[in-house]
């Protein structure tokens, strides 16, 4: 959360004196005031008080922000469950690390299909254009971002990113507010086209 | 004879593989406490509370495969660790580190040699360590080895001498270089202590002795954002670790040395036995050594040859002229 | 052709008069806006967008001829507003499908949609339901169609087929209000959008699959249906190159992209072309698809070595580069084979010969000379089939030109007819071609040039006869009343006239020869076309010598059409033999050792678009190509390079191809590839002709010999032309018998039905179809599918033989 009223403090720093004099009072005062022991006395403070921030990670994990980038995935149409891509390649041609390849075809039905749709995740820079992009919220990064694996090609095949059926079924379909989602006042910037019949 | 040789053996071998094993645990406890200060957990899965992270990270050491670069010069890349940790242990010959015990009705003298000239042993042998860097860096075909090498020569050199003539007031003192001569002659109680007549030989010496031991605030020679890992860049697995070993060896030598110098050695203190207080008094070294990493961040190296000839070198001098004036009178 | 000053918003431009104004704004490289127009072909002013002002009033830059001192001014605000409204009538019920539609990022209406800022619609009316129809090779898709009428104007003013006209499209009228809120153009076009749809010809069609159709439309309406959905037009690499299928050298784009995620060797996604200036037949288009996955293989490469060590010839065909012909040629220096090309053989004496007559090294005309020309005499060839390209130039300039075409060949082509309104075909004999020359110098030539011989012989054909004729006679009679007055009254009379035996050989009237002569006399740039039947007739030298003689002495071009991609080339550059030795290497031919790009000979060698290199084309132009596809294997100069013939790389021989025979030193990489803006041919470079002086060497017909039986005429289906189309399955046009269909039913066969060919002592059995195209008797053997055929049938000989058909 952001907190609105949180400022940027200036921080007062003191004038810096290039005269003899000067420089002579600055040492005896940094000798004399023991500033280096504040310092130590700061951390033993610290250590005495033990008040420890640290997250167990993977014990405990933080919750990420929506429009946190990870792995990409590939989402579903929420009526039909069809593939929302259509394989328009706007992704492909985006994407600055050109990590992104697919193969396309004619389907049965007449219209475009994918047949595979991967993702070189060492190659990709999360940099979210691909999301971005999509006119039809289809691929979107998701919250996973824990990607070792013992193969490269991991997470990357449309198979890893496409929501599996089954998820889809349980409503288990996340739809996300943040990257590549239409911007809240969408339908108002959208001119229309007439259709009075 | 024979039963001095086997004891002598005997100790060595006590101290070898104590040492060793504290090193070790120093670098956990080491590790424990930055984190505290940090408010942080520091090591937390490796056994209970990170406990076995040592030894963990020893197993790692010993099975990583040894690397020697294909420019680097072979028999001396090779010996140069060798050189850091041995002259580190040998120190330690010169060292009473308790007070004498018996043991099944034997005398103990918990020293592996009591030689009379005990702290100019220590340290030299302590600056013969210093060509474990340099040899190290100059022959690892490496030019942040290289650059380490040449930092360590210079502050390795430079605080010797601080550290000797720090070391010169208290001696004549004293009047002998035997580190029991030096601890028998703080015997009697907590106001004989050597820190109280020498207090800014003892500032000078621990001082010096962090440079020398490459502590933080005078970490130079292998401080990461300068020169990666200074003479040691090229390093791995069991080699780098002799390194290693050596350095937190020196430290619990500088430990020792300052205990027994300045606060009073193994004397009794209080009601507090003589091997339990150098123990405490040695744990308070150690400790100190991890606070002001903690807590200092590390000067450049023109600050730290300024320090050394420009500053600590004359108070040094100074220290012994005082001292030798009230030694006359 | 006068040359004018024009200018187009205030530049000053040079110009040919009457040119139209687009064109010349084009060549200059000024952009008006502009989609039905489609250069070389009539304006159709469907899309309107082109309008420029021109002296203050408004006109149709397409469609709008330049004046000596004209002023255009591309746009005003007017205009812009004008255009951006047409654009808005385009977009009305326009899908918006452009994320799966396969012209997205090439389509002429995203980009004016773009361009005219059209971010608002205004009109709308409701859409009718229309069908997704697929055409074969092509799909179309009416929603998406703009009726630019491209597909119907190229077809028609360019292919020749007229296989796609306009049909209603069904929608309810446009309701009359909105002719007051709308600006008139743009309604104009509304009406016309709503009013049609494209649709093909049901009867006769005659659609060939060349795919221009789908080439030229601006919008995803027409869809390639191999290309469908397999690739975004961005992803694609062109990869310039010239079509290795026939000697017309089209210039070509593959497209190229990576096979799939799996796959990364590249693949051809399809071939285009420039539209504008290059029409692409089906195998141009489609015929892609040869190449040869090969790798190196060490123990096969020895064993061509031995092959060529034990070797004393080698055969090749000519679908070959002209710096591999080199390297044969130098083979053949170096280690003394002998070379075998029967076509170019036979090509290169033809040419020899006709430089005996015409005084220079090559023929005058060239493809493009068949587009501007007015009259077109063509003789011994299937223009349709042996070379598409001259088919289109020929409806072309029948259609824009009004060229009369004068077509003979020994049967009658039904395309042909229809090309121009002015076509007349003439028919003759297998063997008979001299007669039709002869008849045509008695026709054109000046008396006075005429050799004594040829005088003589035509003479033998006259004589004088005598025939009635019916004259009208005005007689002055008397009326009822007495009165004078004159009636007309038609008397029958006996005139003296010559007739001409040979117009009645060829079945022509006998008035046809001074019609030639008339119509001849007031055209200006007349051209003959020579086809291949010529090249291995038997009297192939006195034919050669007779169209060297009408060059020299008429006002025709010549064009001698190479048979095959390379036929000239190899006959300029190889030094080639008759016979053939006892162990023959077939480079992509028949042989003992055969070295083969279609990967079923003994050595794997390239196919041509995996290859860089030159060829000459029947503008005896060396364009080069350049390779579409990675390729694995060994290739001529590495077989030459260990026979001592050393040269790195075979492009280097672009600089060393012989200048004697008109080639320029010139570096493989500094060959231009392209057109001009302004369309002009700008690829390679151009042969030089030497000229020298000429002789009137030219003899009498002999036309004693005639082929008895059924005959057999090689010819392949449109768009197939040797192996490697047939190599390509998305050419669909099949190997075997064709017949016009009166032949089929006299010999009661149908079409698909086993028939047994015998020829001489050889037989062979194939499917007969039939081609609406042809007419009487003569029936097409197809050879493209097997060298071998060709060899055993024809034997490099004559394209015409004697058999008999059976059925089986
Ligand atoms: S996040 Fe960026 S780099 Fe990664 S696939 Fe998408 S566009 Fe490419
Ligand atoms: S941009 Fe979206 S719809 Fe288009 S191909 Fe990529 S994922 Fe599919
Ligand atoms: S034809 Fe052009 S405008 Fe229409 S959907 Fe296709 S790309 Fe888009
Ligand atoms: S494919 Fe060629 S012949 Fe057929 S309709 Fe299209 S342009 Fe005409
Ligand atoms: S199909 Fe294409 S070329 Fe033909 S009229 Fe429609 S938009 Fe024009
Ligand atoms: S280009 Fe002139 S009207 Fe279409």
């Amino acid at each position: 959360m952001v907190n609105s009223k949180a400022k940027y403090v200036e921080v007062e720093l003191e004038k810096y004196s290039l005269k003899p004099f000067d420089r002579f009072k600055r040492v005896m005062k940094r000798t004399f005031k023991g500033e280096l022991f504040v310092g130590l006395g700061i951390v033993f403070r610290e250590m005495v008080r033990f008040n420890i921030h640290t997250t167990q990670y993977p014990g405990e994990k933080l919750p990420i922000s929506p429009r946190y980038r990870a792995i990409h995935e590939l989402l579903r149409l929420l009526e039909s469950g069809n593939e929302r891509c259509i394989g328009c390649g706007l992704c492909e041609k985006i994407c600055i690390s050109k990590c992104i390849r697919m193969d396309t075809h004619l389907g049965e039905d007449g219209r475009k299909h994918i047949s595979e749709y991967t993702i070189n995740f060492g190659r990709c820079i999360f940099c979210g254009y691909c999301a971005e992009v999509c006119p039809e919220l289809a691929i979107v990064h998701g919250p996973r971002y824990e990607n070792s694996s013992e193969q490269r090609a991991h997470f990357g095949l449309k198979e890893d990113m496409l929501t599996p059926i089954d998820v889809f079924k349980k409503g288990a379909q996340k739809e996300y507010p943040g990257f590549g989602a239409p911007s809240p006042d969408a339908d108002k910037r959208i001119k229309k086209t007439p259709l009075a019949y | 004879m024979s039963a001095y040789i086997i004891e002598t053996i005997i100790k060595v071998v006590v101290v070898m593989l104590v040492f060793s094993a504290l090193a070790g645990f120093i670098t956990y406890l080491e590790r424990k406490v930055l984190a505290f200060m940090q408010r942080r957990l520091g090591p937390m899965y490796v056994g209970p509370y990170g406990l076995l992270q040592v030894l963990a990270d020893g197993i790692k050491l010993f099975t990583k495969e040894d690397i020697v670069p294909s420019n680097a010069n072979r028999p001396i890349f090779m010996i140069a660790p060798v050189i850091s940790a041995a002259t580190a242990f040998i120190a330690m010959a010169a060292i009473p580190f308790f007070p004498e015990f018996d043991l099944f009705g034997h005398t103990v003298r918990p020293i592996i040699s009591d030689i009379n000239v005990g702290l100019l042993f220590v340290l030299s042998v302590g600056a013969i360590g210093m060509y474990g860097p340099l040899l190290a860096g100059m022959s690892s075909g490496n030019k942040w080895s290289l650059l380490g090498a040449a930092r360590a020569t210079v502050q390795l050199l430079s605080f010797e001498v601080v550290s000797g003539l720090a070391i010169l007031a208290p001696l004549m003192v004293i009047g002998s270089l035997s580190l029991i001569d030096i601890n028998n002659y703080q015997h009697g109680g907590i106001f004989d202590w050597l820190v109280w007549t020498q207090p800014v030989a003892f500032l000078l010496f621990i001082i010096a002795g962090y440079a020398e031991l490459n502590r933080t605030p005078f970490d130079l020679l292998e401080h990461e954002a300068e020169v990666v890992a200074g003479f040691a860049t090229e390093y791995s697995g069991m080699r780098w670790g002799m390194f290693f070993i050596g350095e937190y060896a020196n430290m619990i030598t500088l430990a020792f040395l300052s205990a027994l110098i300045f606060f009073g050695g193994f004397n009794d203190l209080w009601f507090i036995p003589g091997g339990i207080a150098i123990l405490l008094k040695v744990m308070f070294f150690i400790f100190l050594f991890l606070w002001v990493r903690a807590a200092w961040p590390h000067i450049r190296p023109d600050q730290l040859m300024w320090l050394c000839w420009k500053v600590l070198m004359p108070i040094a001098l100074v220290n012994i002229l005082i001292t030798g004036i009230v030694v006359m009178i | 052709m006068k040359e004018i000053t024009i200018f187009i918003d205030g530049k000053e431009l040079k110009a040919i008069e009457n040119e139209y104004i687009l064109n010349i704004a084009r060549e200059n490289g000024i952009f008006i806006p502009a989609i039905c127009y489609l250069t070389r072909c009539s304006p159709t002013l469907a899309c309107k967008l082109c309008m420029v002002e021109a002296n203050g009033k408004r006109v149709y830059s397409c469609n709008a001829k330049a004046k000596e001192g004209m002023d255009i001014i591309t746009t005003t605000p007017e205009i812009e507003e004008e255009r951006r409204a047409i654009l808005e009538v385009y977009d009305i019920n326009h899908p918006l499908q452009c994320g799966v539609c396969d012209k997205s990022g090439e389509c002429e209406l995203q980009n004016y949609t773009l361009e005219m800022g059209v971010d608002v619609q205004h009109y709308h009316i409701a859409d009718s339901k229309k069908e997704i129809e697929d055409w074969g090779h092509a799909k179309y898709d009416p929603y998406l169609c703009i009726m630019c009428e491209r597909c119907v104007t190229v077809c028609k003013d360019m292919v020749g087929d007229a296989a796609l006209k306009t049909t209603p499209r069904g929608t309810e009228a446009l309701d009359k209000d909105w002719k007051d809120k709308i600006p008139k153009d743009a309604f104009s076009i509304w009406n016309r959008i709503n009013k049609n749809i494209i649709g093909r010809v049901e009867e006769n069609n005659r659609c060939e699959d060349c795919g221009e159709c789908i080439a030229v439309c601006p919008v995803g309406a027409l869809a390639n249906s191999h290309f469908q959905y397999t690739s975004n037009a961005w992803e694609l690499t062109k990869i310039p190159a010239t079509c290795p299928h026939c000697s017309a050298g089209c210039l070509i784009d593959y497209e190229i992209k990576h096979t799939d995620i799996e796959n990364s060797e590249c693949k051809i996604y399809r071939v285009t072309n420039d539209w504008n200036y290059v029409t692409l037949c089906g195998a141009g288009r489609f015929g892609y698809e040869n190449k040869n996955s090969t790798t190196k293989c060490e123990k096969d490469f020895l064993s061509a070595m031995d092959a060529f060590l034990r070797a004393d010839t080698i055969r090749f065909s000519s679908f070959i580069t002209n710096e591999e012909a080199l390297i044969l040629q130098r083979l053949k220096e170096k280690r003394g084979y002998k070379l075998i090309n029967s076509d170019a053989y036979n090509f290169q004496k033809f040419l020899e010969d006709y430089s005996k007559t015409s005084g220079s090294s090559l023929y005058s005309g060239s493809k493009r000379d068949i587009h501007s020309s007015d009259l077109i005499f063509t003789i011994g060839g299937a223009m349709s089939n042996d070379n598409p390209n001259i088919r289109f130039a020929l409806n072309n300039s029948g259609k824009l030109n009004k060229a009369s075409i004068y077509y003979s060949h020994t049967y009658r082509d039904k395309i042909i007819q229809t090309l121009s309104k002015t076509t007349t075909e003439i028919v003759y004999k297998p063997l008979k071609e001299e007669l039709v020359l002869l008849l045509l110098i008695d026709s054109i030539v000046e008396k006075s040039s005429i050799p004594e011989v040829i005088s003589v012989y035509l003479e033998s054909f006259k004589e004088k006869r005598v025939k009635t004729i019916q004259k009208e006679i005005k007689e002055k009679v008397l009326d009822e009343e007495g009165k004078e007055i004159e009636v007309a009254k038609k008397i029958d009379e006996e005139v003296e006239y010559v007739h001409n035996t040979i117009l009645d050989e060829l079945g022509l009237a006998q008035e046809f020869s001074d019609e030639l002569k008339k119509d001849y006399s007031s055209k200006s740039s007349p051209i003959l076309i020579a086809g291949s039947d010529l090249y291995s007739h038997k009297r192939a030298e006195n034919i050669a010598r007779l169209l060297g003689f009408i060059e020299k002495h008429s006002n025709f071009k010549v064009l001698l059409i190479p048979t095959s991609t390379n036929t000239l080339g190899v006959s300029l550059i190889c030094d080639l033999d008759k016979e053939a030795g006892d162990y023959v290497i077939g480079y992509n031919d028949i042989g003992d050792y055969r070295l083969s790009s279609l990967g079923d000979g003994d050595l794997d060698m390239p196919a041509l678009n995996q290859q860089e290199g030159t060829f000459t084309t029947i503008d005896k132009r060396v364009v080069p190509t350049n390779a579409a596809l990675p390729y694995g294997g060994y290739e001529l100069n590495d077989i030459a390079k260990e026979l001592g013939v050393f040269s790195k790389e075979t492009i280097r021989y672009t600089k060393m191809l012989p200048t004697k025979s008109g080639f320029v030193e010139a570096l493989f990489d500094e060959l231009p590839l392209e057109y001009t803006n302004g369309g002009v041919d700008n690829r390679g470079y151009e042969l030089e002709a030497k000229s020298f002086e000429a002789q009137n060497a030219i003899d009498a017909a002999d036309i004693s010999s005639e082929l008895e039986g059924d005959i057999v005429y090689k010819r392949d289906p449109i768009s197939q032309f040797n192996e490697f189309t047939k190599s390509s399955k998305l050419l669909e046009a099949k190997d075997g018998i064709y017949c016009s269909l009166e032949f089929l039913e006299k010999r009661s066969l149908s079409s698909g039905d086993l028939v047994e060919l015998e020829i001489g002592k050889e037989s062979i059995t194939h499917h007969v179809y039939v081609d609406d195209s042809m007419d009487g008797d003569i029936v097409a053997l197809s050879t493209f599918q097997s060298r071998k055929l060709d060899h055993k049938i024809f034997g490099d000989g004559y394209r015409y033989v004697a058999a008999k058909i059976k059925k089986v």
